[in-house]
């Protein structure tokens, strides 16, 4: 199983969310983050906001889906038909167990409960 | 060393941090965010529409809400991994969907910023 970590424009995020969900990817966790990336944040005038308002939506998947989610997330994200800079970047790590708190089912990282 | 990563309900978070500091961990990082499960209808909303209530009934079938959650990320040596998850399942499982998940996942390396250690060492 592999996490994806995605970092979205705020008002992207519920596009994002609509299109896990036709995906069929309901199991979403989002959290508001601040940050900058590769252009230094934005320069208006004098002023440089470095501190840039981001959405990051946090989601747990099979190996075999991580194309496709990636895809699918890149495609609802991206702001316009190019895309601009600031619609954000999309982070994969892998999982070695995953616990359901209700049932305390463990599955390991092949997807296989344990 | 592996990170584990709790999403658990919002109520318990006072009773998780007890039991954490009763089992030996005394660092980790809380955080509010929203999710959703794969869960597709709300225990709430079904006993309500059973009852009979109108609003509970015109709620049902609603998809992709998302519910405010808690967060918790304690990174632990290989060793106590098993006792963390433990004890995380026993104070936060209510037995009803939306108890939370629990993920494990490796870290390369940690670091005290006040002494430069690294490895284990460094999150004794």
């Amino acid at each position: 199983m592999i996490m994806v970590r995605a970092i979205v424009r705020p008002e992207k995020a519920d596009d994002v969310l609509a299109a896990l969900m036709d995906a069929g990817f309901p199991a979403v966790t989002k959290f508001s983050v601040a940050g900058r990336g590769k252009q230094r944040g934005i320069k208006i005038g004098e002023v440089t906001y470095d501190e840039i308002p981001k959405t990051m939506l946090l989601s747990v998947v099979k190996n075999a889906d991580r194309d496709f989610v990636v895809e699918t997330i890149m495609t609802a994200a991206r702001s316009g038909k190019k895309g601009a800079f600031g619609d954000g970047k999309i982070f994969v790590s892998p999982v070695d167990e995953i616990y359901t708190v209700s049932s305390g089912v463990c599955e390991t990282a092949t997807g296989e409960e344990a | 060393m592996k990170e584990v990563i709790a999403v658990v309900r919002m109520n318990m978070m006072n009773r998780t941090k007890q039991a954490l500091t009763d089992a030996g961990i005394d660092g980790y990082f809380a955080h509010e965010v929203q999710g959703r499960g794969v869960g597709l209808a709300n225990p709430h909303v079904l006993e309500g529409a059973a009852s009979g209530y109108e609003e509970a009934v015109a709620l049902l079938g609603e998809r992709g809400k998302l519910y405010p959650k808690r967060m918790i990320t304690v990174v632990v040596p290989d060793k106590d991994v098993k006792a963390v998850v433990k004890t995380l399942i026993e104070v936060n499982q209510t037995g009803k969907p939306g108890d939370g998940k629990i993920f494990v996942m490796p870290v390369g390396d940690a670091v005290r910023v006040r002494t430069a250690e690294t490895g284990e060492k460094s999150i004794i």
